[in-house]
């Protein structure tokens, strides 16, 4: 490794605030789309940005029970988050941190921000916290399996577990051709709509005891730290939105370093991404929050996904 | 050398001589801390030069005391020194806590002797003294279980343990006398030509192996002493019990199957398969039983049995890859083992010091009476929640390292030739995945409910820091969980240093990389960089935020109540109604009985309700199902034995005539055969 950084360097880096920047205005064009598709006009899209300048601003409340556990969760839980996409190709294949870490080390930042986030919950002495700690529990209990299942059928069919490995190769392959990763997307799918806390597993924009998980720990949160979450949560989900798409469908991602390849590149991420979140803020519109129980039976269905891809893998 | 067993023994007597001196515990436990600094120094020795081998004394050619420190005693070696050395400086302060009450005395002496008999056992090349030390072990350990016995319930489990542990012993020794008539002397130098015996016997062989050493390791199903033994021990013996004294057995089966053995063919597939099984059914249910669990120490002894389980997962993935001639795999399937090992006692040695360190400051261990213990006790918080992340396998510590090559080497397993053995194997995945996150809610709800919120029994209350020498033992492993958490290499090289592996040492500025067989980089992980990355993240978020946010305001008042004034110690979440999600979804397994009993202000009108109760039980199936069915067995069966013991003298002549008639027919047949 030459100590200046290269090219491919800046560009990684240029990558990673992409995903910084961009995670935000994802967030409020689904909100964008949801509010229409329930024949509500919506904030504008960009309203997200607004909200997080704002709390950056405010003046912040922190229960007097709590300890500093609950005064750093914000800043772990981000930085987490951020540190995660340094793995995450983008618009580009090859990005140098990619050797740095694989799949497991960004699903280990994921936890690390979970655990400080549920430890958090429940250091306020609030039954609020406690409730959500308790639901997120056995929600990140239930999907590991599946993840790890999954994990091992993308892992498997590509070649690897370093996510540039895994989207090179998948460049090369058209998933169709393969039915083990058709299941492992299934599988992924539902374990992404779990993750980012979408409509069959939670809600995130109601506050009610019977439904509320991830708003249930953050509720004592306010000001700066919760700014900070709200754009975690932000980050995360499209690094998991950046891997679906660059796993599954890495169409037209650039491989080589130049001009063209790279606007294209970001171009048609920018589609892609769109057209997913749309798929999800739609399909939120159209199914109930679940009962809480029910979830398990979900994301059986997902284990069960990803098993049959392990089986077609192996055939 | 001798200077390790020396002062170990001065301490034990010294120890012994001066009870009820002021400074009894100095006198105990300073030689300890030597000897187990020794203990550390020698084991490097042994790394970087020549394996020791004395042959101390022999008598008739048949007990033949013999050292043998090679590189795999000096990993263990190793291990034992680490965690004496840092639970002995614990105990200077901790057992002071036994002071008024106690004889520490003895405590200090069976302490002194527990640590060198594991190290005997460790560090002896025969049958006939291994199992002398081996049987020390056990015995010396009973005792410090039942050291606090005005409690029954210690003695109760302590009476568990000792059969258990004998059991165990048994199946050993019946091992080593198979193997002992095959090679015909009771030298390990002996067994190593194992070539000689035949296949079916050393089926056999494992099979008694495993199950012997497993007992020790506390392998399901019989795990049953563990949690029961491990708590009951006061806290600096606990973490020695489960930090070293559950390695001593997988030291044993190390030696059996790679030392004695050579795998190489696939008439071994079964060994490793047998162990991942057993292994991931130990996992999981250990964390099954840790998660519900309310006792901080009996939660860590059930998290000794998962850990001991993901520990045979690498070993058995290790022997699966080398019967089918994988070697690069079956490497690094056993450096993720033993890196387990190695972390598992780090972690595990500091969980349970600092579990010790709460009871020592609340004189409890029931999570449900503590909570808000961070602001008492900052630094035992501290350790304690370094000691959980490294425990769940988050990075960026120690255990992310160890369980990532373990799933490294489960994915791998595509490489097997053999689709049936690949589908079996890859169920351990969804085992092994489902156990992590299990481990996660545990130690979020052990330090949640123990540490954060607010407490307000006056046991909490009146609780402080413990002393100096407490917080110093605990620091030394917490420290190495960070080190081996981001400086990775350090901790592997010494593992392929200690068992002479054929993997190229890993430089530090180098990733871990993983190939496959076509010689492609398949996964590969940098721990510093990611480090430097999340460091430099946080810089720039820091400074980011500073500049677009400015200076803020922090005000610090209730947490939000609803508007129903005070929220009281009874609205808080407790660590039963934390698992209960968890708890209703694995039903079939704890099956668990609420009972709600109301009382009523009069039985006439039953619609106003005085108080209400709830009490949740969950069963242990394997106590219901296995063991009180084995007990009662076994009771029945002596029952009919005793019915010959009439208690008359003309029987008991009688029976010895019989026995007398029998041997010398016996004899006289085999004669004249």
């Amino acid at each position: 490794m030459d100590n200046l950084p290269s090219l491919e360097h800046i560009l990684g880096i240029i990558q990673v605030i992409f995903i910084i920047a961009f995670s935000p205005l994802i967030v409020g064009l689904m909100r964008k789309i949801k509010a229409k598709s329930q024949k509500r006009v919506g904030f504008g899209i960009f309203q997200t940005y607004y909200d997080i300048l704002k709390l950056f601003r405010k003046e912040e409340m922190v229960s007097d029970q709590s300890s500093w556990i609950f005064r750093i969760t914000p800043w772990v839980n981000f930085v987490s988050a951020i540190s995660a996409g340094f793995f995450i190709p983008v618009f580009f294949v090859h990005s140098p941190f990619g050797v740095v870490g694989d799949v497991l080390l960004v699903v280990g930042f994921f936890g690390i921000g979970r655990f400080f986030m549920m430890l958090a919950g429940l250091d306020t002495g609030s039954s609020f916290g406690g409730l959500g700690s308790s639901r997120e529990m056995m929600i990140s209990m239930l999907i590991e399996p599946a993840l790890f299942m999954t994990l091992f059928v993308i892992a498997g069919f590509y070649g690897g577990t370093n996510i540039s490995t895994i989207v090179s190769s998948a460049h090369e392959t058209s998933f169709l051709a393969v039915p083990g990763i058709l299941f492992a997307l299934i599988a992924f799918f539902v374990l992404m709509m779990a993750e980012t806390g979408k409509l069959p597993f939670d809600n995130p924009s109601t506050h009610l005891e019977l439904t509320m998980i991830h708003e249930a720990m953050i509720l004592e949160y306010s000001g700066r730290s919760l700014a900070l979450i709200e754009w975690s949560n932000a980050i995360k989900q499209m690094i998991l939105f950046t891997l679906f798409i660059n796993i599954f469908i890495p169409w037209y991602i650039a491989e080589q370093i130049s001009f063209i390849g790279i606007i294209f590149g970001i171009i048609t991420f920018i589609l892609k991404v769109t057209v997913l979140g749309s798929l999800i803020a739609f399909i939120e519109t159209n199914v109930a929050k679940w009962r809480l129980f029910r979830i398990s039976d979900l994301v059986a269905m997902a284990i069960a996904s990803s098993m049959i891809g392990m089986i077609f893998f192996f055939l | 050398m001798y200077g390790i067993f020396v002062l170990f023994s001065l301490g034990a007597v010294i120890g012994l001589f001066t009870r009820g001196h002021k400074n009894n515990v100095y006198f105990t436990y300073i030689p300890a801390i030597i000897a187990s600094f020794l203990t550390i120094v020698l084991s490097f020795l042994i790394l970087f030069s020549e394996p020791i081998q004395v042959n101390l004394f022999n008598i008739l050619h048949l007990f033949n005391f013999e050292i043998l420190i090679d590189g795999v005693s000096a990993f263990f070696l190793f291990l034992i020194g680490l965690i004496s050395f840092a639970v002995s400086i614990y105990s200077l302060s901790y057992s002071k806590k036994l002071d008024d009450k106690k004889n520490n005395s003895s405590l200090g002496l069976f302490f002194n002797i527990f640590i060198i008999s594991m190290i005997l056992v460790i560090i002896s090349n025969d049958v006939f003294f291994f199992l002398i030390f081996w049987e020390l072990m056990s015995l010396i350990s009973f005792f410090l279980v039942i050291f606090e016995h005005e409690n029954k319930n210690n003695v109760n489990s302590g009476l568990t343990y000792l059969v258990m542990t004998h059991f165990g012993t048994g199946v050993i020794f019946l091992s080593f006398l198979l193997l002992y008539s095959h090679t015909g002397s009771f030298s390990f130098d002996s067994f190593r030509d194992i070539g000689l015996v035949p296949q079916h016997i050393k089926d056999i062989v494992f099979v008694l192996v495993f199950v012997g050493f497993g007992t020790k390791a506390g392998i399901v199903p019989l795990h049953i002493w563990l949690p029961k033994a491990h708590p009951s021990a006061p806290s600096n013996v606990s973490a020695l019990m489960s930090a070293v004294m559950l390695k001593i057995p997988i030291y044993g089966i190390i030696r059996y199957l790679f030392d004695f053995n050579s795998i190489d063919t696939q008439d071994y597939v079964w060994w490793g398969i047998g162990m991942m099984v057993v292994g991931s059914i130990s996992a999981l249910v250990g964390v099954l039983y840790a998660l519900i669990e309310n006792d901080i120490k009996r939660a860590l002894a059930f998290s000794s049995i998962e850990n001991i389980g993901i520990i045979f997962i690498g070993l058995g993935l290790s022997v699966v890859f080398a019967s089918f001639n994988l070697m690069s795999l079956s490497i690094i399937s056993f450096v993720a083992a033993m890196f387990h090992t190695l972390n598992h006692s780090i972690f595990k040695g500091l969980l349970f010091m600092a579990a010790g360190s709460i009871h020592y400051s609340t004189h409890t261990t029931n999570i449900d009476d503590l909570g808000g213990l961070i602001k008492k006790m900052p630094w035992t918080a501290l350790m304690f929640l370094v000691g959980s992340i490294a425990i769940t396998g988050l990075p960026p510590l120690n255990g992310f390292i160890s369980e990532w090559l373990t799933f490294q080497s489960l994915i791998s397993i595509f490489q097997i030739p053999s689709s049936i053995f690949q589908v079996v194997l890859a169920f351990t995945i969804l085992v092994f995945a489902l156990t992590i996150g299990l481990v996660v809610a545990t130690f979020v709800k052990l330090f949640g409910i123990a540490f954060l919120s607010n407490g307000q029994s006056s046991k909490v209350t009146d609780a402080t820091e413990v002393p100096r020498f407490m917080l110093v033992g605990k620091s030394i492993l917490a420290l190495l969980c960070v080190l081996f958490g981001i400086l990775p290499f350090i901790g592997l090289n010494f593992i392929v240093q200690a068992f002479d592996l054929s993997y190229i040492p890993l430089n530090p500025f180098e990733p871990i990389s993983i190939k496959n067989t076509s010689g492609d980089n398949f996964a590969s992980l940098m721990m510093p960089a990611a480090i430097i990355i999340f460091i430099s993240v946080f810089a720039g978020v820091f400074v980011f935020v500073r500049i677009i946010g400015g200076k803020t305001k922090t005000t610090k008042y209730g947490t939000w109540d609803c508007g129903f004034g005070s929220s009281s110690e009874r609205t808080r979440y407790t660590a039963t109604s934390l698992t209960e999600p968890i708890r209703r979804i694995f039903g079939v397994f704890y099956k668990p009985r609420d009972n709600i009993e109301h009382e009523f202000y009069s039985e006439e009108n039953k619609y106003l309700k005085k108080t209400s109760s709830v009490y949740s039980i969950t069963r242990n199936i394997f106590d219901e199902l296995l063991y009180e069915k084995v007990t009662m067995s076994c009771l029945s069966v002596l029952d009919k034995i005793r019915r010959i013991h009439t208690g008359k003298i003309n029987a008991y002549i009688l029976y010895i005539m019989i026995t007398l008639l029998a041997l010398l027919a016996f004899t006289g047949f085999g004669i004249n055969g």
